[in-house]
C-alpha cells in the first residue's frame, strides 16, 4: 500500500464574486521513501494540494468539491477535526515558506519543540524539554539555545527550529512549502544538505514544494510538474530532466538561464499563467503552447504513461 | 574591463562609502567600491541579501547620499551634485525596482506611472502626444493598450514589471540601475523581461547595472561582474573570466552552492558555513575572514587590498594565489 | 483608447469605486447612512418641515402631551420640542463637521509634514501632540471653552483643537509607511519635487485611514458638544442646541420626560449613525477584508 494517494482531487476557492478552480483533477501516489518535488510557478495550485493533504485550508472560502487523499489507505478528507489533529505533526507535519513568521515571537524555540512533542505523546515537560534539545542539535543548532527566542536567531537558524518542530514526532510525511525560497543561497545549500542527511536518518517521505528546478535536481527522485491546478507531467527525477514531453516542462526548461550558453536570448513560455477563475477550455495549457493544434482546445487531454512510472499530459505524446 | 584605445567610460566609480548611523556603531554598506563601466555594457553587481549592492545602486543615482568617494558620469563629478542637477540627471540615469508591486503607486493607473516623468519635464505639448508616447513605450516593453487604465493591483507580477521598465524608459534614458528586476518573478516571466532588458539595450545602446543575487542570471545577462560581500569587493572581472576559473574563496562558495538544474552536474558543496554576518563596526581585516575555510592570521588583521592578479581580474584576497596553486 | 474610456474605467476600478461596491453590501452601515441622511435633512429643512418657530413662546401649550401636532411635546416655555431638535441638530452638527474638519486640515498638514521631514521638527510636533493626547477630551475642551467665552464660533475652535492630535496621529503613521514604500523612491528617482511627492503620492495614498478617523470622530465630537452645553458651557441657551436642551430638560425629568428623552435620542442615534458608517468605510477600505 502507498503512503500517500490523491485521487481526483477538486478545489475550489468560493467568494461573493467568483470561483477560482485551484485544483483541478489531481491524483498521485508516493510511496514510502520517496521525496516528490512538486513543481510549478506561481498560482499552479501547489499549495493548495498541500494544504488539502494536511487539512489546513481555510474552509470557506476554499472547498473540497470531490476527491480522495489516501494517507496509509485511510481518506483524510473524511475525518473530523479531531483525529486530524492527531495527524497532524505527528504523522505528517508541514514547513512554510517564510521562516519570519512561522515562528511564534514570544516562546523560545525549545519550548516550541517541546510542545509539538507533549501535543502527542504522553511525556513530562523535562523530558520533552530534553528531546527538544537534541532535535535542535540534529538539525545543527547548539541545544543550549533552547531558551533562547526566534528574533535571536537568523533566517538560516530559524528555517531549521522550524524543521526541528516538523521532525519533533518523527512524522512519516513531511510537506515542505518551498521552505529555501526565501534564504540566501549558501543557507540554501546549507538546508538542502540538511535536509537530504535527515531525509536519509528518518526514512522520510517528503513532498517538496519548489518552482526552483535546481533544488528539485538535489532533493528529490520524482518530480510533478504543476499548470492551472493540474499534473501535466509525473516521472522519476530521470525522466522529467532527461525525457521531459510535456511543452510546459520544456519551456521550463528552456527559460532557464542556468541552460544554454549565456548571452544567447532565451526562448520563454510566451504568454502568462492563466487566471484561476477564467481557465481556458480543452487543454489549460493550449493558449502558451507551440505545438497546439484545434483538438487542444477543445477536450482535456488524458493522461498518458509514455514509459513505466512517466505520465504526460498532452495529445501530442502519443 | 578596459581595453587599451577605447572611449573614456560612461560611469566611473571611485573609493565609494557609504556608512549609515546606527545606535550599535556605523554600518558599513558600501565600503570603497571602484569600477567603470563603458557605454553599451552590462556590469553586474553580484552578492547575498545586506551586502550593500542595492545600497551602492541608489548611492550611485544619488538617491542616498555618498559618505566618501566620488561618482563620475560622463566625465562629470556627480557625487554631490545639487537638486537641481540631479533633476537633468534624471534624464539619463534611471531606475528599475525589485519589487514590482510596492515600486508602483496604487492610486496611479499604469499610464499615468508612466507619464509621470514626462509630466514632471513637460516634455509633451498636450495631451494627444502623452498618450501617444505612453502607448508607444507600452508597446516597446510588450504591454497591451488595453491595460492603459489598469491600476497595479489588477495585473500580475511580470506585467506590473514591465510597467516599470516603461517608465524607466520614458525620457529615453543612457543609463540605467537595474536592481533585482526579475527576482520576485515566475520562471518563464523572467525569461521575457531577461529577452526584454536585452533587446532594449541592443536597441538604445543602454548601459545596465544589473544588481541580483541569482549567479546565472548574472552570468547570462552581464559583461563584467563585481562580486560584493558586506560592502566590500571580493572579485572583479570580466563574466566569462569568473565562470571559467573564480580566484576568491567566496566566488568560489557561492558557485559551489547553487543547486543547477541538470542531474548530471555534481551536486552542491557547502564550503561557506555559518551565517552572514552584519556590516556594523566590522573587524578589522578582510570581511570575508569568518566565513572562509582558507582563513589565516593575517586575514582577520589586514584588509587585503585589491591586487590585479590576471589582467582586468583583480581580486581582494591574501593568500589567492596559494589557494588557486597559482605561482 | 478615448480619453473618456479611460477616465470611466478608472472610475470604475479606482479605490473609492470599489470601496464603495464594499460599503453598499454592508447593511448596517447602510442603514446607518440612510439614517443619518434623514437625520441631516431634517434638521437642514427644518424650517419647512415644521410650522412652528423654535423660539417663539406658547405658555398655555407648555408640556403638551405627545400628540401628532407636538410629536415630542413642547418644553417649558410651551415651545414645539421637535422644531428645538431639529434646529439644534442643525447647531450640534455644524459646530461638529466644521470643528472637525479643521482639525483634520491642520492634523493633516502636521502629521504629513511630521513623518516626512522628520528631525527636530518632528520630535518637537509629535511630543506636542503627546502631550495634547494626554488631557481628557471633554476637560480640554471645557478648558479651552472656558476661556475663550461663549458663542458657536468659540465652541468650535475650542472643540476643534482637542480633536486635531488624533488626526496628526493618523496622518503621521500613515505618511511613515508610505514613504518607506519604493514608489516613493521612484517618483524622486523620477525626478517628482518634494511638493509633488507630497500631494500626489503621499495625501492620496493615506485619505482612507484620515476618512475613516473623521468619520468616527465626527460621532466623539457631537457627544463632546452636548457634553460641553450639558455642563453650561459652549452653547448657552435659548440657541437650542442639543446638550443645552438635555441640561435644561434634565430639570423636568420626573414631570415632563419628553424634554430628556428625545434630545437624549437624537444624540445617541445621530451617533450611532456616524459609527456605522465609519465602520462601514473601513471595512470596505479594507484590502485584506475584499475576499
Amino acid at each position: 500500500m502507498s503512503l500517500l494517494e490523491i485521487n481526483h482531487l477538486n478545489v475550489q476557492y468560493i467568494t461573493s464574486e467568483e470561483v477560482a478552480h485551484a485544483v483541478n483533477g489531481v491524483s498521485l501516489v508516493l510511496e514510502k521513501g520517496d521525496c516528490l518535488g512538486l513543481v510549478g510557478e506561481t498560482g499552479a495550485g501547489k499549495t493548495t494540494t498541500a494544504l488539502s493533504i494536511i487539512r489546513l485550508l481555510a474552509e470557506p472560502p476554499a472547498k473540497v468539491i470531490n476527491g480522495e487523499i489516501l494517507f496509509n489507505g485511510q481518506n483524510l478528507l473524511v475525518l473530523n477535526e479531531k483525529e486530524m489533529r492527531r495527524i497532524r505533526g505527528n504523522e505528517i507535519s508541514m514547513i512554510f515558506q517564510d521562516p519570519m513568521t512561522s515562528l511564534n515571537p514570544v516562546i523560545p524555540v525549545g519550548v516550541q519543540i517541546a510542545e509539538v512533542i507533549r501535543q502527542h505523546q504522553r511525556c513530562s515537560q523535562r523530558e520533552a524539554m530534553e528531546r527538544a534539545g537534541i532535535m535542535l542539535e540534529k538539525v545543527g543548532i547548539r541545544a543550549e539555545r533552547a531558551s533562547e527566542y526566534p528574533h535571536q536567531f537568523s533566517g538560516g537558524m530559524k528555517q531549521r527550529v522550524v524543521i526541528a518542530i516538523a521532525l519533533a514526532c518523527e512524522p512519516k510525511l513531511l510537506l515542505a512549502d518551498e521552505p529555501t525560497t526565501a534564504l540566501d543561497v549558501t543557507i540554501q545549500a546549507q538546508v538542502i544538505k540538511m535536509m537530504v542527511e535527515l531525509r536519509k536518518q528518518y526514512d522520510m517521505t517528503v513532498v517538496f514544494i519548489t518552482h526552483d528546478l535546481g533544488v528539485v535536481a538535489e532533493i528529490c527522485n520524482k518530480v510533478s510538474i504543476m499548470y492551472a491546478g493540474e499534473i501535466v507531467e509525473y516521472g522519476s527525477l530521470h525522466d522529467i530532466f532527461k525525457n521531459a514531453g510535456h511543452p510546459y516542462t520544456k519551456g521550463l526548461f528552456g527559460s532557464l538561464p542556468s541552460g544554454g550558453k549565456a548571452k544567447e536570448r532565451l526562448e520563454p513560455i510566451k504568454g502568462l499563467t492563466p487566471n484561476p477563475v477564467d481557465l481556458p477550455s480543452g487543454c489549460k495549457f493550449h493558449p502558451r503552447c507551440p505545438n497546439a493544434v484545434a483538438e487542444c482546445r477543445e477536450a482535456s487531454p488524458a493522461p498518458f504513461e509514455v514509459s513505466s512510472g512517466h505520465v504526460i499530459r498532452c495529445r501530442l505524446s502519443k | 574591463m578596459r581595453s587599451a584605445g577605447k572611449a573614456a567610460p560612461l560611469l566611473e566609480v571611485k573609493h565609494l562609502k557609504k556608512y549609515f548611523m546606527t545606535s550599535s556603531g556605523p554600518l558599513h554598506a558600501v565600503d570603497d567600491v571602484s569600477f567603470t563601466i563603458e557605454a553599451g555594457k552590462t556590469l553586474g553587481i553580484v552578492g547575498e541579501s545586506g551586502c550593500g549592492k542595492s545600497t551602492l545602486g541608489r548611492v550611485i543615482l544619488g538617491l542616498l547620499e555618498a559618505t566618501d568617494g566620488e561618482v563620475i558620469y560622463s566625465g562629470e563629478n556627480i557625487t554631490n551634485a545639487n537638486k537641481r542637477r540631479w533633476k537633468e540627471l534624471r534624464k539619463e540615469m534611471q531606475i528599475i525596482f525589485q519589487d514590482p508591486m510596492s515600486s508602483l503607486n496604487p492610486r496611479f493607473t499604469v499610464t499615468e506611472c508612466i507619464a509621470e516623468s514626462l509630466r514632471i519635464f513637460n516634455v509633451c505639448k498636450d495631451k494627444k502626444e502623452l498618450n501617444r508616447r505612453v502607448f508607444e513605450l507600452m508597446r516597446t516593453v510588450g504591454l497591451d493598450e488595453r491595460l492603459a487604465a489598469s491600476y497595479p493591483h489588477e495585473l500580475d507580477g511580470g506585467r506590473r514589471q514591465r510597467v516599470g521598465i516603461a517608465r524607466a524608459l520614458c525620457l529615453s534614458p543612457k543609463f540605467i540601475v537595474c536592481d533585482e528586476p526579475v527576482s520576485s518573478l515566475d520562471v518563464s516571466i523572467q525569461a521575457q523581461i531577461l529577452n526584454l532588458l536585452q533587446d532594449l539595450q541592443k536597441e538604445n545602446d543602454l548601459t545596465y547595472i544589473f544588481i541580483t543575487h541569482d549567479m546565472f542570471v548574472v552570468r547570462h545577462i552581464s559583461d563584467d561582474i563585481l562580486v560584493i560581500h558586506l560592502g566590500c569587493i571580493m572579485e572583479k572581472c570580466s563574466s566569462d573570466e569568473l565562470f571559467e576559473r573564480q580566484l576568491h574563496p567566496y566566488t568560489k562558495g557561492l558557485l559551489a552552492a547553487i543547486p543547477v538544474p541538470d542531474i548530471d552536474v555534481p551536486r552542491i558543496e557547502v564550503m561557506l558555513e555559518g551565517e552572514l554576518t552584519s556590516p556594523i563596526n566590522p573587524k578589522p581585516g578582510c570581511r570575508f575572514a569568518n566565513r572562509c575555510i582558507y582563513a589565516q592570521e593575517r586575514c582577520f588583521v589586514e584588509f587585503p587590498a585589491l591586487e590585479e592578479v590576471f589582467p582586468d581580474h583583480y581580486v581582494s584576497c591574501h593568500f589567492c594565489r596559494e589557494i588557486n596553486k597559482l605561482v | 483608447m478615448a480619453d473618456d474610456a479611460i477616465r470611466l474605467k478608472k472610475m470604475a476600478n479606482g479605490q473609492f469605486a470599489v470601496a464603495l461596491r464594499q460599503f453598499k453590501r454592508n447593511r448596517m452601515a447602510m442603514i446607518g447612512l440612510v439614517m443619518l441622511g434623514i437625520i441631516v435633512f431634517a434638521c437642514v429643512f427644518q424650517h419647512y418641515l415644521t410650522p412652528y418657530d423654535y423660539a417663539i413662546q406658547d405658555i398655555p401649550n407648555r408640556f403638551a402631551p405627545i400628540s401628532l401636532k407636538h410629536p415630542c411635546g413642547t418644553d417649558q416655555f410651551g415651545r414645539d420640542l421637535f422644531t428645538r431638535i431639529l434646529k439644534g441638530g442643525q447647531i450640534s452638527m455644524l459646530i461638529a463637521s466644521t470643528a472637525v474638519m479643521f482639525a483634520a486640515v491642520v492634523g493633516a498638514i502636521l502629521g504629513a509634514t511630521a513623518a516626512f521631514f522628520g528631525g527636530a521638527y518632528e520630535t518637537v510636533v509629535m511630543r506636542f501632540i503627546d502631550v495634547m493626547m494626554s488631557i481628557p477630551g471633554l476637560l480640554f475642551a471645557a478648558a479651552i471653552s472656558t476661556a475663550l467665552g461663549d458663542g458657536i464660533d468659540k465652541a468650535i475652535i475650542a472643540i476643534a483643537i482637542t480633536r486635531i492630535s488624533n488626526l496628526t496621529r493618523i496622518m503621521y503613521s500613515s505618511t511613515l509607511t508610505i514613504i518607506n514604500q519604493e514608489y516613493i523612491e521612484a517618483a524622486q528617482a523620477g525626478g517628482a519635487s518634494t511638493a509633488r511627492i507630497i500631494l500626489k503620492y503621499i495625501i492620496p495614498n493615506c485619505l482612507a485611514p484620515m476618512i475613516v478617523q473623521i468619520t468616527l470622530q465626527l460621532g466623539i465630537t457631537i457627544s463632546i458638544i452636548c457634553s460641553l452645553s450639558f455642563i453650561g458651557l459652549g452653547v448657552q441657551p435659548p440657541t437650542p442646541e442639543w446638550g443645552s436642551l438635555l441640561n435644561v430638560g434634565k430639570g423636568y425629568i420626573r414631570q415632563y420626560w419628553p424634554m430628556v428623552t428625545f434630545p437624549g435620542i437624537a444624540i445617541g442615534l445621530t451617533i450611532i449613525c456616524c459609527n456605522l458608517i465609519g465602520d462601514g468605510i473601513r471595512d470596505a477600505l479594507d484590502p485584506r477584508l475584499k475576499r
